[in-house]
């Protein structure tokens, strides 16, 4: 390789250090010309969705952005989650409210867990700090919203299936996004849920282009809001069943063996994650189904014949060389005796999706976000 | 962490796979005058707090799972095992427990004694609770019978939480008790203490009409022999019933019969004096000045003698804790039983208490034994 002239370094200087600092955007490239589009597409938060992270003080924060990669912890299940969908293939796209400065660290531990993604879009704060731009340092919508709206123009999937939390707006933003992607929500009452986010002007225009622009498509069938606040369900009841919120990604992994997403197999191994984790054990991967069940999110039925499949894919090896667990009998019957103890449920818990109010609800978000503030949390 | 031979016996009975240090609470979910809202809400704050515990929420599956998914709680450590019906707190035990075999009590009851729970919770009917216990659970050996505790606040403070509240025992799990049955009981009490309370020696009293130790019943009398020449037990000796507020005892050792009189005068007198000021607000302006002044240390003391702090009182002497919550219970009095079931269970008090019993009983036997029924009442 030719070695590069001084004044050729020179001119790339400015570029290499606003790439090292952060300062550029990074814009999805999308798909290659001539390649068909992603069956499914699955977005994904970071910070408190995928990654144990704390940012409620200063402290936090100051801790979260010294953290090395190998520092940082993964919720149990999500790694094995992640990569479980990898291997069917579908496309992983990562949108997260962390700083771009973090890309390094965050990329090195997503190596570090060989979780494999087709898009990394991080926060540019830098630029907004660097802009004056105070507002959008916090906000969520303005953000997240054109990120996703971008992603999808790039490489429109037939289906897709989101991951945030209840740490902030998640839930909203992800259902304003699967409702502006399926056409259901006209640019005029955009335009409304812009101002009531307080987007600035620029902001909320490029918004409305890429809404305008965006495939239609009523893809987005299954959000998962991780419940890391350990917040009532119930608060998500408003948002349909579309949404499930999740205690923790053996959940997940249920709701999407019922969706046909994932396999038995694949499931099991979420399941193995968790409890090599420590943090889990067979007991609460049992009371975890149950309180899908409760909740209506899977019905008996599916539980059960997920079970059953386990049980198959034990026999044919999914479990070799696990001495610490008991045979799979015992568990697969330990399984089902928690279904059968259920008793009851309210046919009354999940409702069908009436048409949001977006305004209210970005209003009684910033409410909420004001009363965590003045309460320190 | 291997497969050992007793967690294979324990899946070879069904149970699910538990670690040594993950504990699972049942609590009956129907049971209390603010059932099931406030055990639900008690159950899902524990679950929240108690990372090593798992909840076992006994009654209607469809009432409480409508309540959980109203509250902050972690869906993988509460779970719930449906009991169709549940006994009022007015009913007649026996006939209760007869006529409704899969009330919530007899079913929670029944999953600790098949080993799919470790320590129950209950704020409901008493008498129901103790005797579907009594069915079910066996007696710890050395035990000969069970003694139901009760808290009581006093002026002075003990062990390590500086804990206002003295233990009395029994308080009507049974009517008379011999001098055999009080020298568990003061055993029992004086190991629950020691754990609860984090009272390393607390100072074990029976009580009796005078403080002399030949003063009371024969059992009394034969009773204060015997724990006499015990060295484990902090015995201190007879105390009269005006020194169970002042705090003079830490457990204070009597009949069934007695403990119950003696607890139910003691929260008669409570509530007269709480009467009394009521009239005394509204009676006269002066006395209402009075009250407001002494609003504050009134607010004090109601903190310092928060029973819902205390959460609950044990039925000791089976193989399993027992917590017996308040009646009147709230969310935070029940996440407090909880919290004292899961201690009881990580201080392993059943095993301390049959340990204690094991080493009386050796002793019993080395000595030839005071003679039991020798001391006549004053």
């Amino acid at each position: 390789m030719k070695p590069r002239s001084l004044i050729g370094r020179m001119t790339t200087l400015p570029s290499r250090v606003g790439q090292k600092i952060g300062l550029f955007d990074y814009i999805p490239e999308g798909l290659p010309p001539g390649a068909p589009p992603p069956r499914h597409t699955f977005r994904w938060d970071l910070d408190k969705t995928y990654l144990r992270t704390e940012f409620d003080s200063l402290a936090d924060l100051a801790k979260s952005a010294i953290e090395t990669a190998a520092d940082k912890q993964a919720y149990p299940g999500a790694t094995a989650l992640l990569r479980a969908l990898r291997q069917d293939g579908h496309r992983i796209c990562i949108v997260s409210g962390s700083p771009t400065q973090m890309r390094q660290v965050l990329a090195a531990k997503l190596a570090l867990d060989g979780v494999d993604y087709d898009e990394f879009v991080l926060k540019n704060n830098l630029k907004n700090l660097l802009r004056g731009r105070f507002r959008a340092l916090r906000a969520q919508i303005p953000y997240k919203l054109p990120a996703m709206l971008q992603s999808r123009i790039g490489a429109p999937a037939d289906a897709e299936t989101l991951f945030g939390d209840d740490a902030e707006a998640d839930a909203i933003i992800y259902c304003l996004y699967a409702d502006i992607v399926a056409g259901r929500v006209s640019l005029t009452d955009l335009e409304r849920v812009l101002i009531a986010s307080r987007a600035y002007d620029d902001d909320a225009a490029r918004i409305l282009d890429l809404a305008r622009r965006v495939p239609k498509h009523d893809a987005v069938n299954r959000l998962f809001i991780h419940l890391d606040r350990r917040s009532a369900p119930v608060g998500f009841k408003h948002y349909g069943p579309r949404l499930v919120p999740v205690f923790n990604y053996f959940q997940a992994a249920l709701v999407l063996y019922g969706d046909h997403v994932l396999s038995a197999r694949q499931v099991i191994f979420v399941a193995l994650e968790m409890l090599d984790s420590k943090q889990y054990e067979l007991g609460h991967l049992a009371t975890s189904v149950q309180d899908v069940i409760r909740r209506g999110r899977i019905a008996r039925e599916t539980a059960l014949q997920l079970v059953a499949e386990a049980q198959e894919a034990a026999r044919s090896g999914a479990l070799s060389g696990r001495t610490d667990l008991p045979p799979f009998e015992q568990i697969s019957e330990a399984f089902r005796a928690r279904v059968r103890e259920l008793g009851p449920i309210d046919p009354g818990l999940i409702e069908p999706t009436a048409p949001l109010d977006y305004v209210r609800l970005v209003d009684e978000e910033h409410e909420h976000r004001r009363t965590r503030r003045k309460h320190g949390h | 962490m291997g497969w050992d031979r007793s967690r294979r016996r324990a899946f070879a009975a069904g149970f699910v796979w538990q670690d040594d240090s993950m504990h699972r609470i049942v609590v009956d979910a129907m049971g209390g005058d603010h059932a099931p809202d406030e055990i639900v809400q008690g159950a899902a704050e524990a679950s929240l707090a108690l990372p090593s515990a798992e909840i076992i929420l006994v009654g209607d599956a469809a009432a409480l799972g409508r309540l959980l998914p109203q509250m902050r709680h972690d869906g993988a450590r509460v779970r719930v095992h449906h009991a169709p019906a549940f006994i009022e707190m007015d009913e007649k035990p026996a006939e209760a427990l007869a006529g409704k075999p899969e009330c919530s009590i007899a079913v929670a009851a029944d999953l600790v004694a098949r080993g799919d729970g470790d320590a129950l919770v209950s704020a409901g009917n008493t008498g129901a609770s103790v005797l579907a216990c009594a069915r079910r659970w066996t007696l710890l050996p050395g035990v000969r019978r069970a003694a139901l505790a009760a808290v009581y606040p006093t002026e002075l403070r003990r062990g390590e939480k500086d804990d206002p509240f003295s233990l009395i025992l029994d308080v009507g799990a049974t009517i008379d008790a011999t001098a055999d049955d009080l020298v568990g009981f003061a055993v029992m009490g004086s190991a629950y203490a020691k754990l609860v309370s984090q009272n390393r020696r607390p100072r074990v009293a029976l009580l009796s009409n005078g403080t002399e130790a030949g003063k009371g019943p024969p059992a009394v009398v034969a009773a204060n022999a015997a724990l006499v020449e015990t060295t484990e037990l902090n015995f201190i000796g007879n105390i009269e019933g005006l020194d169970i507020p002042r705090g003079v005892a830490d457990v204070v050792v009597t009949s069934g019969f007695v403990g119950n009189v003696v607890l139910k005068m003691l929260e008669g007198v409570s509530d007269t004096v709480v009467r009394l000021a009521r009239y005394a607000h509204k009676e006269r302006l002066a006395w209402r000045l009075g009250l407001i002044a002494l609003s504050s240390a009134i607010d004090q003391l109601k903190s310092i003698t928060d029973w819902q702090q205390y959460g609950g009182a044990p039925l000791l002497g089976f193989s399993h804790p027992f917590i017996k919550a308040h009646g009147r219970s709230n969310a935070r009095a029940i996440t407090n039983a909880i919290k004292v079931a899961q201690k009881s269970l990580a201080g392993n008090l059943c095993g301390n208490i049959a340990r204690s019993m094991a080493e009386l009983e050796e002793r019993a036997h080395r000595r030839p034994r005071a003679a039991s029924e020798s001391g006549a009442g004053s």
